[in-house]
């Protein structure tokens, strides 16, 4: 009963109590960068999602395999080759969206979301329970992207995937678009708020 | 023998089986994607072909208009006279002009391409009678930063412009966006490449050409350089190290 209880735990904890980017601020660059839309923090959330799944699967799988003095360099080899696949895959699926996510999908490989649960979780684990940490940690980083990338977009343009919600001044309508929350900087109070809210749920639960 | 991972041997063992099995995941995903790739090369190039010459494609399918409408066709350039090769649309334009083995160094580089291909695909666009409308010529130079590549389309007098497109270049972003353009492009329609002594005329004047001159197109400033690669582009191409010996022929077999 104990492994069931650890299995859900395992796999809820990096959502909100453990979040990969709020609480261990990891992975903060490119969630920064590619979260001033919805349609690219979703891309990116897939991406990230498919490495981090693939790298522990493979990781988890031949952990008993890998000599420790090399282990982070057989780490890099897997998460490199499967960012490699992602951007190749990206680039013929969706080329526009691509240019936009630029070298954020190559930068895949130094998110440390990615080596951290490699090294902390896959190391360890039997496959099953790295695979439900990964799907774990990437909705973790998929909350936070999506979460910040709802209030850029929706304040930033009156937009939501493209979709006008609230209408401009410039298109007629009421809503003054607040150019800050296109830029970068507008993501990192946002993300400090978020890392202020959940803090707050967190003491409050004890 | 149980496999000891920790070892010198082991270490080696373990690198090396898994980058191979890395290589070939990368690999595998390269070649399921190349098909796809093919194709989508393929499209853009009839896209280009069609848009360059000025062929409606908004409505219908733009890859059945252009296998009614298209013939592609090899062209020795020294010649000029037509090459037979098959799988046109497959053709790796850039790889043959820098292959030694297909490409010549041009004796007047005024484009700066330090080397062309031998023989060149071209495009020759008829109506729906089959009557031929225009001619479309890849051309390509440096401009200030970057190689321009474009389609022109020639009328079949073989001197008036149909069209010109720009699909590729890496001038300074905002300054030289003006050459894919069609505002700009759409100044190059019914301008005459040729004087009446078969020269080479055609020329982008930097601060507007005059009113009624066949032979000038408007320069944009703030790209003076982007404006003079593209000039010396279509001067390298339509000169006798480009297209003229191919336009003396075929001027001759059309005749017939």
């Amino acid at each position: 009963m104990s492994s069931a209880v650890s299995t859900k735990q395992i796999l809820t904890s990096p959502i909100f109590a453990n979040n990969p980017v709020a609480m261990q601020v990891l992975g903060v660059c490119s969630a920064l960068a590619v979260s001033n839309s919805m349609q690219t923090a979703l891309v990116m959330t897939l991406a990230v999602t498919f490495v981090l799944v693939m790298s522990n699967l493979i990781i988890s799988t031949i952990r008993n395999f890998i000599p420790n003095s090399v282990r982070i360099i057989a780490q890099m080899t897997v998460i490199a080759s499967l960012v490699i696949i992602v951007d190749m895959v990206l680039q013929d699926v969706a080329y526009e969206l691509s240019k936009q996510l630029s070298v954020f999908v190559s930068l895949i490989i130094t998110n440390c979301i990615i080596m951290g649960r490699a090294e902390a979780f896959a190391m360890k684990y039997p496959p099953h329970l790295a695979l439900v940490d990964a799907l774990g940690n990437a909705m973790g980083y998929g909350v936070i992207l999506l979460g910040v990338a709802f209030v850029r977009e929706l304040l930033g343009r009156g937009t939501l995937f493209g979709h006008e919600i609230f209408t401009t001044i410039e298109n007629g309508g009421w809503y003054l678009a607040n150019e800050m929350f296109t830029l970068p900087p507008s993501a990192f109070f946002l993300i400090g708020v978020m890392i202020w809210a959940i803090n707050v749920v967190q003491r409050k639960r004890g | 023998m149980a496999f000891k991972k920790d070892t010198v041997a082991g270490t080696m063992i373990f690198i090396i089986s898994l980058s191979l099995v890395c290589s070939f995941m990368i690999t595998g995903t390269v070649e399921i994607l190349k098909e796809r790739k093919l194709v989508k090369k393929r499209d853009e190039v009839q896209q280009f072909v069609l848009r360059a010459a000025n062929v409606d494609i908004s409505a219908g399918d733009f890859r059945e208009l252009f296998t009614e409408r298209v013939t592609p066709k090899m062209v020795n350039l020294e010649s000029g006279e037509f090459v037979a090769q098959e799988n046109l649309l497959d053709l790796d334009e850039r790889m043959a002009a820098i292959n030694p083995e297909t490409s010549s160094k041009p004796k007047k580089d005024t484009a700066k391409i330090k080397t062309r291909a031998n023989d060149i695909r071209i495009f020759e666009v008829r109506d729906e009678s089959g009557q031929l409308t225009s001619v479309v010529m890849p051309i390509y130079g440096k401009g200030l930063w970057s190689m321009i590549y474009g389609y022109l389309a020639v009328k079949p007098d073989l001197n008036t412009v149909e069209n010109i497109i720009f699909y590729e270049h890496g001038e300074t972003p905002g300054i030289a966006d003006f050459v894919t353009d069609s505002e700009w492009t759409d100044l190059w329609k019914g301008k005459q490449l040729f004087d009446e002594k078969g020269n080479i005329a055609i020329k982008v004047v930097k601060g507007g050409a005059k009113e009624g001159d066949v032979h000038g197109v408007d320069g944009v400033s703030g790209a003076t350089r982007t404006g003079v690669g593209i000039q010396r582009a279509v001067e390298f191409w339509f000169g006798v190290e480009g297209y003229q010996p191919f336009l003396k022929q075929f001027a001759v077999t059309e005749a017939k």
